[in-house]
Parts: structure tokens; C-alpha cells; sequence
């Protein structure tokens, strides 16, 4: 089934389509919410909120739009409405969480498994930078993943989350002077204004 | 100074490729000259180098295989919470491919057995009671509609045995932890559980004292549910298991759905409860 296909059968309401697209776009919207979320629990749970809100709604869906880039700020608002629910910022994964997605190899990368000191120094790497993406804040870290990992260009993040190319550009600076400070200990951040959106 | 600020910008955006061809042209002039400026461009550079080799968790092909069924699960709390029942035929759809095989064949058993009760009662007149003309000559042979109170209590049953299904059919052996949404079950229940007092208390006619002893009996299970311990609490889970199965609850929410259906025969009575020395058509 295409995306078009997809589009023409979630608006007759034809559960087929909405499954075809829970299925295609399920491991975006859950790794874009666990970005913003930092915990397995909670990205899963956006992401639900994220298709049930696509299921409910989809006749706000502009026709000539990208499905992706759709489920992308839906995914990004339902994650920002989560946060604030909760009030808090990113949890540090459990580590019972951790203990119970690790079974089976989920979570590890096969390949270091037969070499524990390089195992251990990429664990140390990997907590680093969970550490550093901890110092970011949601908006920030949602832009600089939508361009580092997904390869979105600034104008399409832009589009995507509802923001000015300005506020793209100034928490994709932000994030990225954090992420220096953090994994290179440069210099705190300067000179650069927070977005007023 | 104001220059090297600007060019820490535009850094980030040629890190991205998103810099035109002139400001690059003007960026890589400014870097050649500006060591500081230099050194804190490679700093980026490694920065984000260091970034590429950011890892997600997989949670592994358990969790993806089951992810649709647990969103299809959530559908169902939602629109059972919100009031919003699916459509019957979707309702029974879901209900029954959760059901193991051994419990259709079971719950066949009973409907026919029921079906023979309930016809046979009808055709075969009891001591004392009236004919079939006599019955016909009555007053009225129309089912009276349900009272609100009765409607409140069916649909705080059909919603228990949604939430009950889902936990019976679980079954920890065969399926990946994430297949049980304890948590929003522990929700649901605690939902259920505020609603039940005012719900039994609704039912104080003297005929409707049999669907009052299921509430109560749905009651005490949801408030087992509820206290279960956080996270994947199988020990507990296995005990109101248990709890279901030895008080047939599903058997009875079936009976008293069949009964009411045809026509307002009342519940079995509960094997040394409350109520069974009440005599009942059934």
C-alpha cells in the first residue's frame, strides 16, 4: 500500500489503512518521542497518544502534505504536551527498564558483545551522550534530532513543527553549543538568543 | 569580535551543509585567518562526530511485533472510558480472537444449554403457573425496558469483562511482558471501582439482587486489580486469575447478558452465596 493509498483509505475511516500506517511509521514516531521523552515508558506511551490522535483526527490532515512530516509535529506536540504534563524534564531510564529491554539482546548492539573493553567504552560513550542530550531541552532536542538523525533540512523542520526558520536555527545552535560543552567541554554558551516561540 | 560571533553560527549551519556557496566562500576565508575561530570549528566538528555514533535503544522484534496489539488494546480502553463503545460486531470481533479456543467451545456448551432452559421453561408450564393462553391472554407479553439503574450496572459489566478478558488472556509464557498494559488495567480498575457502590446501590429492587451480587463480586476483583503491585506483577495477576475462574464470573456475566436478552430470566443462583436459597427459573 502506498502513501496515497494509505491517505484515500484513512479517510473512509478503513482500519487496514490505519494499521498499514502504524506500521510504517511506528519506529519514527516511537525513536522521536524516547528522543524527547528519554525513557522507553513514556515513548511508548506518546507514541500511542500520537496514533490515537491521527486515528481521532485525521480530517485535519492537509491532502498535499507529507504523512511523515505530519506525524513528525504530532508527534512533537503530543511529546511537549507529555512533558509538561508531567512537569518535569527527561527521566533517566530506569535501570529495571533498561534490565528488561536488554533481554533477548534488545537494546545492545550484537556486534560489541564479544569485545568487553570495547563494549565497556561504548557504554561510556553511549552515557555520555545521554548525559549531554539530558543539558538540551525538548524543543532544542527535537530540532537538532529532526536534523543530525533524520536528515530534515532547517526550512522542512521549520514547516514541520509549526516554527519560524529563525527559532529553528537558534535551538539548532543551542543544542549543538550544549552538546559541545558537554562531550568537549568547550566554552558555555554565548551570544546566542533564546527563540521567542 | 562581533564577526567571530556570527561566524559561530554560521559554522553550525556549514557543519549542516545549509550555508550558501558565499557565505562559505567567506566562513572558510575567516577560519584560515582566526585560529580561535578554527579550534572551535573542529570542536563542533567532533562534537557532532561524536553524535553519529549516538545509539537507540532497540527494544527488540517482542516489542514491535506486539506494538499494534497494545495500541488496539489502548483504542479499546479509550473507547470504553470515554463512553464510546465499539461497534458490536468489532466488539466481538477483538473479544473473541483474544479468547482461547477452549473457552469458545465452553461458552457454545453453555449457550446451547442456556437456550434449552430457557425454551424448555416456556414450553413446559410449572405447577401452578400459567398456560401458554393463559400467559397469552395477559395483560401485556412486551419486555419492559430497562431501568437506568439496570443499564448502568450492564454497562459497568460489559466494561469489567473487557478489562477481565485482557488480564485472563495473558498469558506470561508465550507472550513478551509488554502484551499487558498493567498500569492502564490498574487504571481502569480503580475507574470501575469508584463507580461500583453507587452502582449497587442502584439496584435495590428485590428482583434485581442477583445482578447486585455480580457487581459486588466484579467489585472485590477490580479492587484486587488495583492493588497489585506496580510493574509486571504476574504473581498477583495469577491470583485474580484464579479469583475469576473460581467465582465463573465470566459465566455469569454471560448468563445474566443471555438471560436479559431473552427476556428477563434472572441469574443462577451463586453455588453457597448470597441468595441461593432464592428460588429461581433457571
Amino acid at each position: 500500500m502506498d502513501e496515497s493509498a494509505i491517505i484515500e483509505g484513512m479517510a473512509r475511516g478503513e482500519e487496514r489503512a490505519f494499521r498499514e500506517l502504524v506500521e510504517r511509521y511506528k519506529k519514527k514516531v516511537y525513536y522521536l518521542s524516547l528522543d524527547m521523552a528519554g525513557n522507553p515508558v513514556d515513548a511508548e506511551d506518546i507514541s500511542q497518544e500520537v496514533f490515537l490522535k491521527v486515528y481521532r483526527s485525521f480530517a485535519t490532515f492537509r491532502r498535499g502534505a507529507k504523512l511523515g512530516s505530519w506525524l513528525y509535529r504530532v508527534t512533537y506536540n503530543a511529546a511537549i504536551d507529555h512533558l509538561r504534563r508531567k512537569g518535569a524534564a527527561p527521566e533517566p531510564v530506569a535501570d529495571e527498564v533498561l534490565e528488561l529491554r536488554s533481554q533477548d539482546g534488545a537494546g545492545l548492539p550484537r556486534s560489541r558483545a564479544a569485545d568487553p573493553v570495547a563494549a565497556a567504552e561504548e557504554s561510556e560513550l553511549q552515557a555520555r551522550i545521554a548525559k549531554a542530550l539530558e543539558k538540551v531541552s525538548p524543543q532544542e532536542r527535537a530540532v537538532f534530532l529532526l536534523r543530525h538523525n533524520e536528515d530534515l533540512m532547517l526550512k522542512d523542520i521549520a514547516e514541520t513543527l509549526g516554527l519560524s526558520i529563525g527559532s529553528v536555527k537558534s535551538y539548532l545552535f543551542r543544542a549543538v553549543r550544549k552538546l559541545q560543552k558537554e562531550l568537549c567541554g568547550a566554552a558555555p554558551v554565548a551570544g546566542l538568543e533564546a527563540p521567542h516561540e | 569580535m562581533n564577526d567571530c560571533r556570527m561566524t559561530k553560527e554560521r559554522m553550525i549551519l556549514a557543519l549542516y551543509g545549509e550555508l550558501d556557496p558565499a557565505e562559505k566562500e567567506r566562513l572558510d576565508a575567516h577560519l584560515r585567518s582566526c585560529p580561535d575561530c578554527a579550534s572551535e570549528y573542529a570542536s563542533l566538528e567532533a562534537a557532532l562526530r561524536l553524535m553519529d555514533r549516538r545509539e537507540r535503544p532497540d527494544p527488540g522484534p517482542a516489542f514491535w511485533e506486539g506494538y499494534w496489539d497494545r495500541l488496539s488494546k489502548r483504542m479499546l480502553w479509550e473507547s470504553i472510558e470515554n463512553g464510546r463503545r465499539p461497534s458490536p460486531a468489532g466488539r466481538l470481533a477483538r473479544a473473541f480472537s483474544r479468547l482461547p479456543r477452549w473457552s469458545l467451545q465452553a461458552a457454545a456448551a453453555a449457550a446451547l444449554l442456556l437456550v434449552g432452559i430457557l425454551v424448555g421453561g416456556r414450553l413446559i408450564p410449572r405447577p401452578g403457573a400459567p398456560g401458554p393462553e393463559t400467559a397469552a391472554a395477559g395483560p401485556s407479553s412486551a419486555i419492559a425496558a430497562p431501568s437506568p439503574a439496570v443499564v448502568q450496572a450492564e454497562n459497568f459489566i460489559d466494561r469489567s469483562k473487557v478489562l477481565l478478558l485482557g488480564l485472563v488472556n495473558f498469558d506470561p509464557a508465550v507472550e513478551d511482558a509488554y502484551a499487558l498494559d498493567l498500569a492502564r488495567t490498574k487504571a481502569v480498575s480503580r475507574e470501575l471501582l469508584t463507580e461500583a457502590a453507587d452502582v449497587r446501590r442502584g439496584l435495590s429492587q428485590p428482583g434485581q439482587r442477583r445482578l447486585r451480587d455480580l457487581v459486588a463480586e466484579l467489585e472485590v476483583i477490580m479492587l484486587q486489580i488495583a492493588n497489585l503491585e506496580s510493574g509486571q506483577d504476574l504473581e498477583g495477576v495469577e491470583l485474580v486469575k484464579q479469583g475469576v475462574d473460581s467465582k465463573s464470573l465470566f459465566l455469569k456475566i454471560d448468563l445474566d447478558r443471555m438471560s436479559r436478552a431473552g427476556g428477563g430470566a434472572a441469574l443462577p443462583p451463586a453455588p453457597g452465596g448470597v441468595g441461593s436459597s432464592n428460588k429461581s427459573r433457571v
